[in-house]
């Protein structure tokens, strides 16, 4: 009892009207393992604590985590390149185009997209008001938070459609946010990518690639313009990105291009996030089957067939089998660990942007403006990187396009749901009528909003099909 | 703030109005010098003692008719003017009244004897004051110290099961310090997980609070539970536990009496003037597991094995049955009995020291405890403990001061695994040899998992605790008393887990490392509480107030990490070994707590009793804004059988009526909840938001209403009390419900829902024999509980609504509805209520209530010249799930349901058919969430039983002892109940039950 308490008591016990100090004796300070919100960006250093702590959730949040919920996982099981070998109704849902507003799966997805804009957004809300930020701190920090909002408005956009468009952190405004027109979205998305590229360096900091540079800005805004139908700026952006060989190349070895800090990726996450010693990502957590883990997906044969005929590395290196008394279970096996609790040297990060898809997005921008030539360019140099033969000469643009098609499913399947969207993207989404169960339905192509949001928000309105 | 003002401007006007009556105080109470002059005054003198002579100080001496009176000295004595003709009443707590005619003679000596019924018999503790049973006009209950000692339990609390109306305990496991789940008349909070817990009672040893959270553990065995903060005092040494429930027993504890109040008191130094003495007690004895579940033998399993691959049609092969195709075919093991039918050593020693002068009195007590376990090798619970207590009083009583300090030690040396006991349970019954011929342990070339690795994940938790307060009293003026209570608590938890490569199978050691993990837990409070008494008797009239104010400050901290990669298994645990060392949790909180409170009790006559309690309280867990707040309760009782009316019958012997109704609040929502604040990721070198912030949440608080009727008969041999309760909780502080948009799904606010807990409790004592070698005496206690959610609006929008459902219990659990087998399938089917092809929370349209429908405990206490016999039987009905460990059919062991319950596709049975295919495993899934796992859960348990033989002195002839008695006691003895599983205390629960345990001992006093 220190000097000051008694002093308390004494006065508060003898003196009850004074009650200044009653008051001031319960008083509390904010405790060591805590951090006010508004000395958080005080200091270069906690601010820059924010960020990395954006990165290290990124790991640990449902849609971006490589995991069960996340985009990779159930918008891969929406598209036709897996299929479920167990029964767990949530990911049945999304595996036969019947998602329920009361999917729990879906529900994480899309609040765990919402969390990481809440954490973007307290960031890029927090950097203007702190004062005494250094220049290139303010720049770091606003460029990364600009990427991450933009990466993952993409995301709900093209998931959801019309989302609400949330810029700030006051959840009494919020909660009663209304859905955004999908072209607000996607100017902000815009927005916030340009704004990225100008603002952030062309290195990686500390060359550690899960930390995003103005080439991962690039790689987006390529992107972002390709779904945009903004061929020209995609070409050009994407070009940018293939131009910068002295940080990127395609790599001949199949088996490293999903290696840590690996020259073909853009972007990654590392497992790092989860603080244990679980050194695996994800995607090999969930994917890879062993005899003692039964995951719940395989490959699906129509996917299996679109190798069939030709000698493919991918097959040999990125596609895995599992035989059992039953049946053979085709899986990817683009990370090679499933487990790891030794505490080691983290070996896989989980890829979120890497080279090949720029080659792609060239490719298609060129086909898209009839610039044959170029789009086979392109895609040649992803065929030879898989050993199958170049293409010489196409027919006509939609021959082409199908040929980009067909390669990203082989090139990107079990990566960040490009099957979902590619289908979309080229109209081809119906072939999905033709898996088993399929209940596919051109609505089927919006995930619902989640109920739940819908009771606790009222001015959300629901996707047409649900 | 205003509001606060004028408040505390009434306190201190009330305070000054005492200060002033204070002088007129003694005019009043000056003895009347005016008795009719015709009679002859005289002085009468004598000493006062119980029945074994020893004197009897502050017995309260009257002439009847007249309210002249004094009180006896500290060696007995007293001292008053009498006329012949008149009649002395003597009368003290816990003593029977005695008159007595004064005569001629000056000199009247008397002895009295101590009131044989409860009510008189009983002084309680009422926590900043204390009253008897008698003229009480709250809910009180009392255990005491006997009661509990004559049971060989760890925790205090676990002594209490069946001994109190309306107070409900369970056990959830048989590890020794593990906490127990306590309900005060049920449960008022919907938060009730373990770590965010809003019904925990508030426990105060002596004075001093104590935190009521379980300690965390990293131990798995108990890491659900964690760890009793009561388990470290020493059963001996508890002098009373005091249960309060009613508003008018907790409202002075304000915004922590909600979920009612456990007070304990540790024996203190015998009256004043005693000489010393010693009291050595030991027991020691068995603990075991009684009640084994019964499940297939190796051929039977076997046989449910062949016919789940037959259903199925598939072969049996090297990888999917090792156990039909590769395990010895003839072995048998009763798995439980191996893992956890060991029988575990009991053994109690303690030792106490008390005696005392005029002045000064002390008492001195060590214990020892040491509890083994059921399980093999060799592991122990262990209790050090030492108490003093120290009492001191100048001459004339003026001051008085009293010290106690608990300091204990406990040990629990116990491997750490989360599936020991359920592994006993579901593991083939032909599963391989533990160990291989060289003494390693086999793995059979990794077809199981050989459950005695877990051995090899050593657990040591050691627990320190201090309790201390200092009472200070000082008499300013007669009836005026100035009183401080300082207390200090201490509490250090260490915990360590070591996982050795041994620990599992060879064939992964290459992908895990070895590892260790600590557990720090350090708990420190000081609470300063400054009180001013009054207490004042004119004529018929009669005051008691008290004022008093509380600050109290407390710092939890724990800090818990892992330290991995030990080259060597000796190595584990030195951090200096790690490769790495990672924190999962660093945290000090700090809680401050101010108070003032008054007490003011009033009665007339002694036969109308009012009492009014308040508290305003300021807590640090809320915003600035929403810090103070005010509690009270208002409480009644009118003594009926003192009226005149009620004189001329001799069947009732007493009665009273009573009610109550008031305010309490409960702040138990974890600290610093209302800031805004960023914390570390999980990953290093981030920080995040980890919630939105309202810094407007406040109090949860608890409308109590209460009446009572309590009644003795036949000169209060039979004694009957019912009292029916009625809490309402409101503003329950749980997560409002948001839309994700807003980056989370709540924000921590006060709800609307408010929960309804009403219930009737009976209790009855009779004293059947009561002759000069014979005495029997027989009580009852039953409680009728019944909880309700009255209110909560919207709860279709919240996570709440899978749970619960407005306008039931709480302790409902919703299901599916069970529509037999198919028999086409041979498959369970529950019925897809909405018929829209899927099953979902909205075809769980069956919920029922798993609370306790009543329960109760039937006593008896018998005593025959030197032998006596004490044992209470706690009963239950209730409800609950079957007990479950797997699919028929799956490699696993299964319940024996006895014949024909798996055989085939076309059997009538009403058992799913042996598979282990997904649907069989879905619908067997799907059948154990709906109404078919519902099974009665009721029991009756012997929970205590004690006997006990006086040693006559005759026997111990020369040998300097007072007192010397030999005792058996049991618990846990029998249980009747219909449930087949483990305990039907946690229906549903796999866990290590209950142990019973029966030890012999021997008590002597010098």
């Amino acid at each position: 009892m220190t000097k000051k308490n008694i002093l308390y008591i004494v006065s508060c016990f003898l003196l009850c009207s004074a009650n200044e100090s009653c008051e001031e004796f319960i008083d509390v300070n904010t405790p060591d393992y805590k951090l006010d919100s508004k000395v958080v960006f005080s200091t270069d250093n906690s601010a820059q604590r924010v960020l990395d702590g954006i990165y290290n959730q990124l790991f640990n949040t449902s849609y971006s985590g490589g995991g069960a919920q996340s985009v990779t996982y159930l918008a891969g099981l929406s598209a036709d390149n897996f299929d479920l070998t167990t029964i767990t109704p949530e990911l049945t849902e999304f595996n036969t185009n019947q998602i329920t507003t009361t999917n729990a799966y879906n529900l994480s997805l899309w609040s765990g997209a919402y969390n990481i804009i809440y954490q973007t957004n307290a960031l890029l809300n927090g950097i203007p008001n702190a004062g005494n930020l250094s220049q290139s701190t303010q720049d770091r920090l606003e460029g990364s938070g600009r990427f991450i909002r933009g990466f993952t408005y993409f995301y709900l956009v093209n998931l959801y459609g019309d989302v609400p468009l949330i810029l700030d952190t006051g959840y009494q405004q919020n909660a009663l946010a209304t859905r955004t027109d999908k072209k607000s979205v996607y100017n902000q998305i815009l927005k916030d990518l340009e704004s990225a590229s100008e603002l952030l360096n062309n290195s990686y900091t500390d060359n550690d690639r899960t930390r995003p540079n103005r080439f991962a800005a690039l790689a987006m805004l390529a992107r972002v313009h390709l779904f945009l139908g903004h061929w020209e700026q995609a070409d050009a952006f994407s070009s940018q990105v293939i131009a910068e060989s002295s940080q990127y190349e395609l790599m001949g070895d199949l088996n490293s291009v999903f290696l840590a800090n690996s020259r073909e990726a853009i972007w990654q996450i590392s497992p790092i996030g989860s603080g244990s010693s679980l050194t695996h990502t994800r995607e090999g957590n969930i994917f890879i089957k062993t005899p003692t883990t039964s995951t719940p997906v395989e490959l699906s044969e129509s996917f299996l067939n679109d190798f069939r005929g030709q000698q493919d590395k991918r097959t040999e290196y990125w596609i895995d089998v599992l035989s059992t008394d039953r049946d053979s279970l085709y899986y990817p096996n683009k990370y090679k660990i499933q487990y790891d609790a030794s505490g080691g040297d983290i070996r896989e990060y989980s890829m979120v942007l890497r080279l090949t898809e720029q080659y792609f997005i060239r490719s298609e921008a060129a086909a898209r403006m009839n610039n044959l030539e170029n789009a086979v360019l392109n895609i040649n140099i992803i065929r030879s990187r898989a050993s199958i033969p170049v293409v010489n000469t196409v027919s006509g643009q939609n021959e082409m396009l199908n040929l980009i098609l067909l390669e990203r499913r082989r090139e990107l399947f079990a990566e960040w749901g490009q099957r979902w969207f590619d289908l979309r993207r080229f109209e081809q989404s119906a072939i999905l009528r033709n898996k088993l169960n399929s209940n596919w339905e051109i609505t089927s192509n919006l995930f619902p909003i989640p109920a739940s949001e819908l009771m606790n928000n009222p001015n959300l309105t629901q996707n047409p099909g649900y | 703030m205003k509001i606060l003002l004028t408040r505390l401007r009434l306190v201190a006007v009330l305070f000054t109005a005492l200060f002033l009556i204070n002088p007129v105080i003694p005019l009043w109470a000056r003895p009347h010098n005016s008795s009719p002059p015709s009679l002859i005054q005289q002085t009468v003198n004598g000493t006062v003692s119980d029945t074994d002579g020893l004197p009897l100080p502050g017995v309260t001496v009257m002439i009847k008719n007249n309210k002249t009176g004094t009180s006896t000295d500290l060696d007995g004595n007293y001292s008053i003017n009498a006329v012949a003709g008149d009649t002395l009443v003597f009368s003290y707590v816990g003593f029977k009244i005695q008159e007595q005619p004064v005569a001629a003679q000056n000199r009247i000596d008397i002895q009295l004897k101590e009131a044989a019924t409860a009510l008189d018999a009983v002084t309680i503790n009422a926590g900043y004051y204390s009253t008897t049973q008698r003229e009480a006009t709250g809910s009180i209950a009392k255990v005491t110290g006997e009661e509990i000692q004559n049971q060989p339990v760890i925790s205090p609390l676990e002594a209490l099961q069946g001994r109190v109306a309306g107070l409900q305990i369970v056990q959830e496991t048989g590890i020794p310090g593990a906490a127990p789940s306590v309900k005060i008349r049920g449960r008022n909070s919907l938060r009730s997980i373990y770590g965010n817990n809003g019904n925990l009672p508030l426990y105060i040893i002596d004075g001093v609070p104590i935190n009521s959270a379980p300690i965390q553990s990293l131990n798995q065995f108990i890491s659900g539970q964690g760890v009793d903060p009561l388990s470290n005092l020493n059963p001996s040494h508890i002098e009373s536990i005091e249960i309060l429930k009613d508003a008018d027993a907790t409202a002075i504890y304000g915004s922590r009496g909600a979920n009612g109040v456990i007070l304990i008191t540790t024996k203190t130094g015998k009256g004043v003037v005693h000489k010393t003495e010693v009291d050595l007690r030991y027991y020691g004895g068995i603990s075991r597991v009684d009640n084994f579940v019964d499940l297939l033998d190796t051929q039977q399993y076997l046989d449910l094995r062949r016919r789940a691959f037959e259903n199925d049609e598939v072969q049996p092969t090297e990888a999917n049955a090792p156990d039909l195709i590769l395990w010895d075919q003839n072995r048998y093991t009763d798995w439980q009995k191996k893992l956890f039918g060991g029988t575990a050593q009991v053994t109690n020693l303690s030792f106490d020291i008390s005696g005392g002068n005029k002045t000064t009195s002390f008492r001195l007590g060590a214990g020892y405890q040491n509890q083994g376990t059921v399980f093999p090798d060799d592991h122990s619970f262990e209790k050090k403990t030492v108490n003093l207590n120290l009492n001191h009083q100048t001459e004339g009583g003026k001051f008085k001061m009293n010290l106690t300090v608990n300091y204990s030690i406990n040990n629990n040396d116990l491997f750490s695994s989360g599936n020991f006991v359920s592994d006993a349970l579901s593991l083939p019954p032909n599963a391989p040899e533990l160990y291989n011929e060289d003494g390693s342990l086999n793995w059979e070339n990794s077809t199981w998992d050989n459950p005695l690795a877990q051995l090899e994940r050593e657990g040591s938790a050691e627990v320190n605790n201090l309790v201390s307060n200092l009472g200070l009293q000082y008499e300013l003026a007669r009836g005026l008393l100035l009183k401080a209570n300082l207390g200090y608590t201490y509490l250090d938890s260490e915990d360590v887990i070591k996982i050795p490569l041994e620990s599992s199978d060879p064939a992964i050691w290459d992908r895990i490392s070895q590892r260790s993990s600590h557990n720090f837990v350090n708990r420190k409070s000081w609470i300063a509480e400054p009180q001013l008494g009054y207490n004042l008797s004119l004529k018929k009239h009669e005051i008691d107030a008290l004022l008093g104010a509380t600050f109290q400050e407390s710092e939890d901290s724990s800090l818990g990490f892992t330290g991995r990669g030990y080259s060597n298994k000796q190595f584990i645990g030195n951090l200096d070994a790690a490769d790495a060392i990672s924190t999962s949790r660093d945290q000090t909180l700090i809680y401050k707590y101010n108070a003032v409170f008054a007490r003011f009790g009033y009665n007339w006559d002694r036969r109308y009793f009012l009492n009014l309690t308040g508290r305003r309280d300021g807590s640090s867990r809320f915003g600035p804004d929403k810090r103070f707040a005010n509690f009270g309760a208002v409480g009644a009782a009118w003594i009926l059988s003192r009226e005149k009316f009620m004189e001329s019958q001799n069947i009732l012997s007493f009665g009273k009526i009573r009610g109550s109704y008031g305010l309490t609040g409960s702040d138990q929502i974890g600290d610093y909840r209302y800031l805004d604040t960023y914390e570390a990721t999980p990953g290093p070198g981030g920080i995040y938001p980890t919630q939105l912030t309202n810094p407007k949440f406040s109090w949860e608080t608890n409308k109590k209403l209460e009446a009572g009727l309590e009644l003795g008969f036949f000169a209060d041999r039979i004694s009957f009390n019912v009292n029916w309760y009625r809490n309402r909780s409101s503003s329950q502080l749980v997560g409002y419900p948001l839309p994700a948009i807003t980056g989370f799904n709540t924000v921590e606010a006060n709800l609307p829902a408010t929960v309804e807990n009403t219930g009737w409790e009976l209790e009855i004592s009779s004293l059947n024999l009561d002759s000069k070698t014979f005495k029997w005496r027989t009580s009852v206690n039953f409680t009728i509980p019944k909880n309700r959610l009255i209110e909560f609006p919207n709860i279709e929008q919240t996570s709440y609504s899978n749970s619960f459902e407005v306008g039931k219990s709480l302790n409902i659990a919703r299901l599916y509805k069970y529509n037999g087998v198919n028999p086409e399938t041979g498959l369970f089917q529950v019925v897809d209520a909405n018929e829209d092809g899927r099953l979902d929370s909205d075809d769980q349209i069956v919920s029922v209530d798993l609370g306790r429908d009543f329960y109760g405990g039937f006593g008896n206490q018998l005593s025959y010249g030197n032998m006596s016999l004490n044992f209470l039987f706690e009963f239950v009905k209730q409800e609950g799930r079957k007990f479950y460990n797997g699919v028929p059919g799956f490699r696993g062991n299964s319940i024996d349901y006895g014949e024909n319950t798996f055989s085939s596709r076309t059997n009538e049975s009403n058992g799913q058919i042996p598979t282990q295919s997904i649907d069989g495993l879905i619908s067997y899934l799907n059948a154990y969430n709906s109404d078919f796992i519902i099974t009665d859960a009721s029991f009756i348990r012997l929970k205590t039983f004690s006997m006990g033989y006086d040693i006559p002195k005759e026997i111990l002839g020369q040998v300097q002892i007072l007192s010397a008695q030999i005792f058996v006691h049991g618990q846990n003895l029998f249980t009747i109940s219909d449930y087949p599983g483990q305990d039907p205390q946690n229906p549903g629960v796999v866990s290590l039950p209950v142990l019973q345990s029966i030890t012999a001992g021997i008590n002597l006093k010098f």
